[in-house]
């Protein structure tokens, strides 16, 4: 318990510095449009993985549109669905 | 009834960049006749231009890819899916219901925070 409050009140601990606002919250976006690929291409990783909300700090009503938005664009060929390295 | 009421679609199509000029007007024209001759209308094309294809598809490397806002009966829809499916200038296409007809293709970025 004691670790848990010190986690967030901590402020050069990196797990609490990590915590921050959803993005598309924070911007006022409410439709994620498949077409808007430098957005999307913000939250896949180097390999063309869809980052899981945990370190990306989407909300879940924002994740669930931007994995439509993004499995969308993949089918239109504007985002690999794996990205050779 | 509801045969009469009309829903906005999005459809974008990636045609061959294969094609001349010619042949791509062509294969647009005959994308918004499939539409027209089912009663529906064209609202807005957006041409966005050669692109390189995230992936090879059928031998593609590039396509030419065309966003068009119409609206047609739901019914319509299989129809022009199937359509299209036969299209082989065609690469890869998508249908969406939309809300609105987007005037331009622009979109507001997220807000920039040190990563």
């Amino acid at each position: 318990m004691r670790n848990m409050g010190q986690k967030y009140s901590e402020p050069n601990d990196f797990r609490s510095k990590k915590r921050k606002r959803c993005p598309f919250t924070a911007a006022g976006i409410k439709h994620i449009d498949y077409k808007d690929i430098n957005t999307l291409s913000r939250f896949i990783t180097e390999r063309g993985k869809i980052l899981p909300r945990r370190i990306t700090g989407v909300s879940a009503y924002h994740q669930k549109h931007l994995t439509n938005a993004i499995k969308r664009a993949r089918h239109m060929a504007l985002l690999p669905f794996v990205a050779e390295v | 009834m509801s045969q009469k009421h009309k829903n906005l679609y999005e459809g974008m199509y990636i045609i061959s960049a294969t094609l001349s000029d010619d042949a791509r007007h062509k294969a647009l024209d005959r994308i918004q006749k499939g539409i027209v001759e089912r009663g529906g209308s064209i609202l807005k094309i957006h041409d966005q231009g050669r692109r390189r294809l995230a992936y090879e598809i059928k031998g593609h490397r590039e396509g030419h890819y065309f966003v068009i806002y119409f609206d047609v009966i739901p019914g319509a829809i299989s129809e022009l899916w199937q359509e299209y499916h036969l299209n082989e200038d065609l690469v890869r296409f998508i249908t969406l219901q939309a809300e609105k007809v987007m005037e331009k293709i622009e979109f507001k970025p997220l807000l920039e925070e040190s990563p």
